[in-house]
């Protein structure tokens, strides 16, 4: 299977290196044809959501971080797996929270929606120790949509 | 990560977004924009042409704008939008509520 692993440990350059990394996937076509450009995009999203929330509100408890980015080509879309050592928390609460509290045209607070949106089988779990672990499928089959109110 | 604002007319502006517009400019985006329409401005063109993410924060701040600009019968358009940005603006369906125009020039004679 086509697989790319990658570490990183310094969070402020870490937005930086994911971006790079990914417009050096785009303009290599690491997974094409398995994955089209937009679902390329889509899982850039994803991803950047994600460790967007890790650099603005995760808690390292005094260890130096240490993000772990996985991702995967299948049958049905990209497996992604990004693995981090903060103290973590529970995903699916949050969601419920977010979506049952989402103000129309919200300035905050979409973040994790569109992680969910555009992701199957997301879950975030504690693996071993101090280790949690984020796992979702971009599918390149479905299209699609968060529902925001516009008024 | 700099924004770029010009001025098309007393009315109009135009922001060259850059390479993103995300949680760590997004503050300096809303910042900017409200100094514009403290001076008098209510139409906001957003060029995405180079832009490779438009997150959720980001998106947020043009939310935030939107809201501004409207009861001053503003608008605020997208022009030359790239790929990963309409990844987002279909993720959210925000076509709906932002005008889209394949380039600034289109979207400075619309607004004209």
């Amino acid at each position: 299977m086509l697989a790319e692993h990658h570490t990183f440990c310094d969070l402020d350059a870490l937005i930086d290196q994911v971006h790079h990394l990914f417009t050096q996937w785009e303009r290599d076509e690491r997974f094409a044809p398995s994955l089209g450009v937009d679902d390329l995009h889509r899982l850039k999203l994803a991803v950047h959501e994600w460790l967007a929330n890790l650099v603005q509100h995760a808690h390292f408890n005094g260890h130096d971080p240490v993000i772990s980015l996985s991702v995967e080509v299948q049958d049905d879309g990209i497996q992604c797996t990004i693995s981090d050592n903060s103290d973590g928390f529970n995903l699916d609460d949050e969601l419920t929270l977010r979506s049952t509290s989402l103000e129309s045209l919200p300035e905050r607070g979409m973040g994790l929606l569109m992680l969910q949106a555009c992701t199957k089988r997301l879950s975030y779990t504690r693996v071993q120790g101090s280790v949690q672990k984020l796992e979702f499928v971009v599918s390149t089959q479905d299209n699609p949509w968060l529902k925001i109110q516009f008024s | 990560m700099s924004l770029e604002l010009k001025t098309h007319n007393e009315e109009t502006v135009i922001v060259r977004i850059g390479k993103a517009l995300d949680f760590r400019n997004a503050s300096d985006f809303k910042a900017q924009c409200q100094e514009q329409v403290q001076e008098g401005a209510r139409n906001f063109i957003l060029d995405f042409s180079d832009t490779g993410i438009l997150d959720s924060t980001g998106l947020g701040s043009i939310f935030s704008l939107y809201r501004q600009v409207s009861p001053l019968n503003g608008q605020v358009v997208f022009a030359s939008v790239s790929r990963p940005v309409q990844v987002v603006v279909q993720l959210t369906r925000t076509y709906k509520v932002f005008r889209q125009f394949p380039s600034v020039e289109a979207a400075q004679d619309t607004l004209a």
